[in-house]
Protein backbone atom coordinates (compact mmCIF):
# COMPACT_ATOMS: atom_id res chain seq x y z
CA UNK A 1 0.00 0.00 0.00
CA UNK A 2 2.90 2.34 0.74
CA UNK A 3 3.70 2.13 -2.99
CA UNK A 4 0.75 4.32 -3.87
CA UNK A 5 1.56 7.87 -4.96
CA UNK A 6 0.50 10.38 -2.34
CA UNK A 7 0.00 14.12 -2.39
CA UNK A 8 1.20 15.64 0.89
CA UNK A 9 0.56 19.18 2.03
CA UNK A 10 1.87 20.56 5.33
CA UNK A 11 0.84 23.85 6.83
CA UNK A 12 1.06 25.38 10.27
CA UNK A 13 -1.88 27.49 11.41
CA UNK A 14 -1.65 30.12 14.09
CA UNK A 15 -4.50 28.68 16.20
CA UNK A 16 -4.97 25.68 18.50
CA UNK A 17 -6.30 22.37 17.07
CA UNK A 18 -9.71 22.83 18.73
CA UNK A 19 -10.28 25.99 16.71
CA UNK A 20 -8.80 24.59 13.48
CA UNK A 21 -11.07 21.55 13.89
CA UNK A 22 -14.13 23.80 13.95
CA UNK A 23 -13.13 25.35 10.60
CA UNK A 24 -13.14 21.87 9.00
CA UNK A 25 -16.35 20.61 10.57
CA UNK A 26 -18.81 23.53 10.87
CA UNK A 27 -20.52 24.26 7.53
CA UNK A 28 -20.75 28.03 7.99
CA UNK A 29 -17.01 28.15 8.69
CA UNK A 30 -16.01 25.73 5.89
CA UNK A 31 -17.87 27.94 3.41
CA UNK A 32 -15.69 30.87 4.36
CA UNK A 33 -12.37 29.35 3.31
CA UNK A 34 -12.75 26.20 1.18
CA UNK A 35 -12.18 27.11 -2.48
CA UNK A 36 -10.32 30.30 -3.39
CA UNK A 37 -12.16 32.89 -5.44
CA UNK A 38 -15.35 30.84 -5.63
CA UNK A 39 -18.70 30.83 -3.87
CA UNK A 40 -18.62 27.81 -1.59
CA UNK A 41 -21.87 26.15 -0.54
CA UNK A 42 -22.08 23.29 1.94
CA UNK A 43 -25.26 21.37 1.08
CA UNK A 44 -24.73 18.82 3.79
CA UNK A 45 -22.08 18.22 6.42
CA UNK A 46 -22.54 15.36 8.80
CA UNK A 47 -19.17 14.88 10.47
CA UNK A 48 -19.25 11.35 11.86
CA UNK A 49 -18.14 7.96 10.62
CA UNK A 50 -20.45 7.10 7.74
CA UNK A 51 -21.64 10.69 7.44
CA UNK A 52 -21.27 12.80 4.28
CA UNK A 53 -20.19 16.26 3.18
CA UNK A 54 -21.78 17.54 -0.02
CA UNK A 55 -20.09 20.64 -1.41
CA UNK A 56 -20.74 22.97 -4.35
CA UNK A 57 -18.36 25.59 -5.70
CA UNK A 58 -19.70 28.29 -8.01
CA UNK A 59 -17.82 30.72 -10.19
CA UNK A 60 -18.70 32.61 -13.36
CA UNK A 61 -21.99 30.74 -13.82
CA UNK A 62 -20.37 27.32 -13.43
CA UNK A 63 -20.73 24.81 -10.64
CA UNK A 64 -18.41 22.10 -9.44
CA UNK A 65 -19.72 19.43 -7.11
CA UNK A 66 -17.84 17.13 -4.78
CA UNK A 67 -18.68 14.76 -2.02
CA UNK A 68 -16.80 13.41 0.97
CA UNK A 69 -17.74 10.27 2.87
CA UNK A 70 -16.21 10.27 6.33
CA UNK A 71 -14.57 7.08 7.54
CA UNK A 72 -12.74 8.31 10.62
CA UNK A 73 -13.51 11.22 12.91
CA UNK A 74 -11.29 11.91 15.91
CA UNK A 75 -12.05 15.41 17.20
CA UNK A 76 -9.17 17.91 17.11
CA UNK A 77 -6.83 15.23 15.78
CA UNK A 78 -7.78 13.31 12.68
CA UNK A 79 -10.36 13.46 9.92
CA UNK A 80 -10.47 10.85 7.14
CA UNK A 81 -12.78 10.74 4.15
CA UNK A 82 -13.17 9.48 0.60
CA UNK A 83 -13.21 12.43 -1.77
CA UNK A 84 -14.90 12.40 -5.20
CA UNK A 85 -16.07 14.68 -7.99
CA UNK A 86 -19.80 14.32 -8.58
CA UNK A 87 -22.61 15.53 -10.81
CA UNK A 88 -25.35 17.79 -9.49
CA UNK A 89 -27.10 14.77 -7.99
CA UNK A 90 -24.02 13.89 -5.92
CA UNK A 91 -23.31 10.80 -8.02
CA UNK A 92 -19.59 10.14 -8.49
CA UNK A 93 -18.29 11.09 -11.96
CA UNK A 94 -14.99 11.15 -13.78
CA UNK A 95 -13.01 14.39 -13.90
CA UNK A 96 -14.06 15.93 -17.26
CA UNK A 97 -10.53 17.15 -17.97
CA UNK A 98 -8.80 13.98 -16.89
CA UNK A 99 -10.84 10.82 -17.41
CA UNK A 100 -8.14 8.79 -15.67
CA UNK A 101 -7.95 11.01 -12.57
CA UNK A 102 -8.79 8.73 -9.59
CA UNK A 103 -12.53 8.60 -8.89
CA UNK A 104 -11.85 8.21 -5.19
CA UNK A 105 -9.12 9.88 -3.20
CA UNK A 106 -8.53 8.87 0.38
CA UNK A 107 -8.06 12.14 2.21
CA UNK A 108 -6.41 12.24 5.62
CA UNK A 109 -6.18 15.44 7.63
CA UNK A 110 -4.19 15.32 10.85
CA UNK A 111 -3.82 18.12 13.36
CA UNK A 112 -0.98 18.27 15.89
CA UNK A 113 -0.68 20.91 18.57
CA UNK A 114 2.59 22.80 18.50
CA UNK A 115 2.44 25.29 21.36
CA UNK A 116 -0.67 27.32 20.59
CA UNK A 117 -0.35 26.56 16.89
CA UNK A 118 -1.54 23.61 14.81
CA UNK A 119 0.60 21.60 12.45
CA UNK A 120 -1.79 20.30 9.81
CA UNK A 121 -1.01 17.63 7.28
CA UNK A 122 -3.30 16.79 4.39
CA UNK A 123 -2.66 13.72 2.23
CA UNK A 124 -4.43 12.46 -0.87
CA UNK A 125 -4.00 8.85 -2.00
CA UNK A 126 -5.89 7.05 -4.80
CA UNK A 127 -8.42 4.63 -3.32
CA UNK A 128 -9.44 1.34 -4.95
CA UNK A 129 -7.92 2.83 -8.09
CA UNK A 130 -7.21 1.24 -11.46
CA UNK A 131 -3.62 1.11 -12.72
CA UNK A 132 -4.50 3.89 -15.16
CA UNK A 133 -5.85 6.08 -12.37
CA UNK A 134 -2.77 5.50 -10.25
CA UNK A 135 -0.48 6.30 -13.20
CA UNK A 136 -2.42 9.48 -13.98
CA UNK A 137 -2.32 10.65 -10.37
CA UNK A 138 1.37 9.83 -10.09
CA UNK A 139 2.24 11.72 -13.28
CA UNK A 140 0.29 14.78 -12.18
CA UNK A 141 1.73 14.71 -8.66
CA UNK A 142 5.25 14.37 -10.06
CA UNK A 143 4.56 17.60 -11.87
CA UNK A 144 3.72 19.33 -8.61
CA UNK A 145 7.40 20.05 -8.25
CA UNK A 146 8.34 17.02 -6.18
CA UNK A 147 9.43 14.72 -8.98
CA UNK A 148 9.97 17.05 -11.89
CA UNK A 149 11.85 19.59 -9.85
CA UNK A 150 13.62 21.72 -12.40
CA UNK A 151 11.47 20.13 -15.08
CA UNK A 152 8.48 22.22 -14.10
CA UNK A 153 10.56 25.41 -14.20
CA UNK A 154 11.77 24.37 -17.61
CA UNK A 155 8.24 23.93 -18.92
CA UNK A 156 7.29 27.34 -17.62
CA UNK A 157 10.36 28.84 -19.30
CA UNK A 158 9.49 27.21 -22.62
CA UNK A 159 5.95 28.52 -22.40
CA UNK A 160 7.12 32.04 -21.61
CA UNK A 161 9.45 31.98 -24.63
CA UNK A 162 6.70 30.73 -26.90
CA UNK A 163 4.25 33.33 -25.67
CA UNK A 164 6.78 36.17 -25.73
CA UNK B 1 -25.87 18.07 -14.99
CA UNK B 2 -22.65 19.12 -16.66
CA UNK B 3 -19.58 19.34 -14.50
CA UNK B 4 -17.23 22.09 -15.53
CA UNK B 5 -13.59 22.70 -14.67
CA UNK B 6 -11.80 26.00 -14.39
CA UNK B 7 -10.07 25.63 -17.74
CA UNK B 8 -10.99 24.00 -21.03
CA UNK B 9 -8.00 22.06 -22.24
CA UNK B 10 -7.45 21.39 -25.91
CA UNK B 11 -6.14 17.90 -25.31
CA UNK B 12 -6.59 14.93 -23.06
CA UNK B 13 -4.56 15.91 -20.02
CA UNK B 14 -4.10 12.28 -18.94
CA UNK B 15 -1.92 11.67 -22.00
CA UNK B 16 -0.14 15.00 -21.61
CA UNK B 17 0.82 14.29 -18.01
CA UNK B 18 2.12 10.82 -18.69
CA UNK B 19 4.11 12.18 -21.64
CA UNK B 20 5.58 14.98 -19.54
CA UNK B 21 6.44 12.66 -16.65
CA UNK B 22 9.59 11.46 -18.43
CA UNK B 23 12.80 13.56 -18.20
CA UNK B 24 14.04 12.59 -21.68
CA UNK B 25 10.76 13.67 -23.21
CA UNK B 26 10.88 16.96 -21.33
CA UNK B 27 14.41 17.49 -22.66
CA UNK B 28 13.20 16.77 -26.20
CA UNK B 29 10.51 19.41 -25.76
CA UNK B 30 13.09 21.88 -24.50
CA UNK B 31 15.18 21.25 -27.61
CA UNK B 32 12.14 21.63 -29.87
CA UNK B 33 11.27 24.95 -28.26
CA UNK B 34 14.31 26.37 -30.07
CA UNK B 35 13.02 25.14 -33.43
CA UNK B 36 12.02 22.02 -35.34
CA UNK B 37 14.43 19.09 -35.47
CA UNK B 38 14.73 15.66 -37.09
CA UNK B 39 15.16 12.46 -35.08
CA UNK B 40 18.87 12.33 -35.82
CA UNK B 41 19.43 15.85 -34.46
CA UNK B 42 17.33 15.09 -31.41
CA UNK B 43 19.29 11.91 -30.65
CA UNK B 44 22.69 13.64 -30.69
CA UNK B 45 22.71 15.20 -27.19
CA UNK B 46 21.32 12.03 -25.61
CA UNK B 47 23.15 8.79 -25.12
CA UNK B 48 20.24 6.85 -26.55
CA UNK B 49 19.52 5.45 -29.99
CA UNK B 50 17.43 7.00 -32.73
CA UNK B 51 14.76 4.28 -32.41
CA UNK B 52 14.46 5.14 -28.71
CA UNK B 53 14.04 8.82 -29.59
CA UNK B 54 11.41 7.86 -32.17
CA UNK B 55 9.51 6.00 -29.49
CA UNK B 56 9.55 9.04 -27.23
CA UNK B 57 8.39 11.20 -30.13
CA UNK B 58 5.44 8.88 -30.71
CA UNK B 59 4.36 9.32 -27.09
CA UNK B 60 4.69 13.09 -27.44
CA UNK B 61 2.75 13.03 -30.72
CA UNK B 62 -0.07 11.01 -29.20
CA UNK B 63 -0.32 13.55 -26.39
CA UNK B 64 -0.54 16.35 -28.97
CA UNK B 65 2.71 17.90 -27.76
CA UNK B 66 4.59 17.34 -31.01
CA UNK B 67 3.68 17.40 -34.69
CA UNK B 68 5.65 15.75 -37.49
CA UNK B 69 5.55 16.29 -41.21
CA UNK B 70 4.47 13.20 -43.07
CA UNK B 71 5.66 13.97 -46.57
CA UNK B 72 9.03 15.58 -45.93
CA UNK B 73 11.88 13.09 -45.86
CA UNK B 74 13.47 14.17 -42.59
CA UNK B 75 10.09 14.25 -40.87
CA UNK B 76 11.16 17.06 -38.54
CA UNK B 77 9.33 17.30 -35.23
CA UNK B 78 7.73 20.53 -34.08
CA UNK B 79 6.54 21.56 -30.63
CA UNK B 80 2.84 22.21 -30.00
CA UNK B 81 2.65 24.34 -26.91
CA UNK B 82 -1.06 24.39 -26.09
CA UNK B 83 -1.39 20.99 -24.36
CA UNK B 84 1.70 21.81 -22.31
CA UNK B 85 0.23 25.17 -21.34
CA UNK B 86 -2.97 23.35 -20.31
CA UNK B 87 -1.04 20.88 -18.17
CA UNK B 88 0.95 23.60 -16.43
CA UNK B 89 -2.26 25.60 -15.89
CA UNK B 90 -3.94 22.55 -14.38
CA UNK B 91 -1.05 22.00 -11.96
CA UNK B 92 -1.05 25.64 -10.96
CA UNK B 93 -4.76 25.53 -10.38
CA UNK B 94 -4.42 22.44 -8.20
CA UNK B 95 -1.67 24.07 -6.15
CA UNK B 96 -3.58 27.35 -5.95
CA UNK B 97 -6.69 25.60 -4.75
CA UNK B 98 -5.02 24.53 -1.55
CA UNK B 99 -2.65 27.44 -1.03
CA UNK B 100 -5.47 29.89 -1.76
CA UNK B 101 -7.88 28.03 0.51
CA UNK B 102 -5.34 27.86 3.32
CA UNK B 103 -4.62 31.59 3.00
CA UNK B 104 -8.35 32.16 3.49
CA UNK B 105 -8.33 29.77 6.44
CA UNK B 106 -5.50 31.79 8.04
CA UNK B 107 -7.67 34.91 7.89
CA UNK B 108 -10.73 33.08 9.21
CA UNK B 109 -8.78 31.69 12.17
CA UNK B 110 -7.55 35.18 13.06
CA UNK B 111 -11.16 36.42 12.95
CA UNK B 112 -12.32 33.57 15.17
CA UNK B 113 -9.56 34.14 17.70
CA UNK B 114 -10.41 37.82 17.88
CA UNK B 115 -14.08 36.96 18.39
CA UNK B 116 -13.18 34.55 21.21
CA UNK B 117 -11.08 37.18 22.93
CA UNK B 118 -13.98 39.62 23.05
CA UNK B 119 -16.94 37.39 24.00
CA UNK B 120 -19.00 40.06 25.76
CA UNK B 121 -19.06 42.49 22.91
Amino acid sequence: MSELPTYVLDRTFNAPPALVWRTWTEPELVQRWYGPGVTSIVHKMDVREGGEWLHEMQWGGNSNYQRADYSEVTPHTRLVWLHANTDGDWMITANPMMPDWPRLLLTVVTMDAEGDKTRLRLTWTPHEATDKEIACFEAAMDGMGQGWGKGMDMLEEILKELQG
Amino acid sequence: MEQVGYINPSANLDAVFSALADPTRRAILARLSTGEAAVQELAEPFSISQPAISKHLKVLERAGLVERDIDRQRRPARLCAQPMADAVAWLEEFRNFWSGSFDQLDILLEDLKTAEETPNE
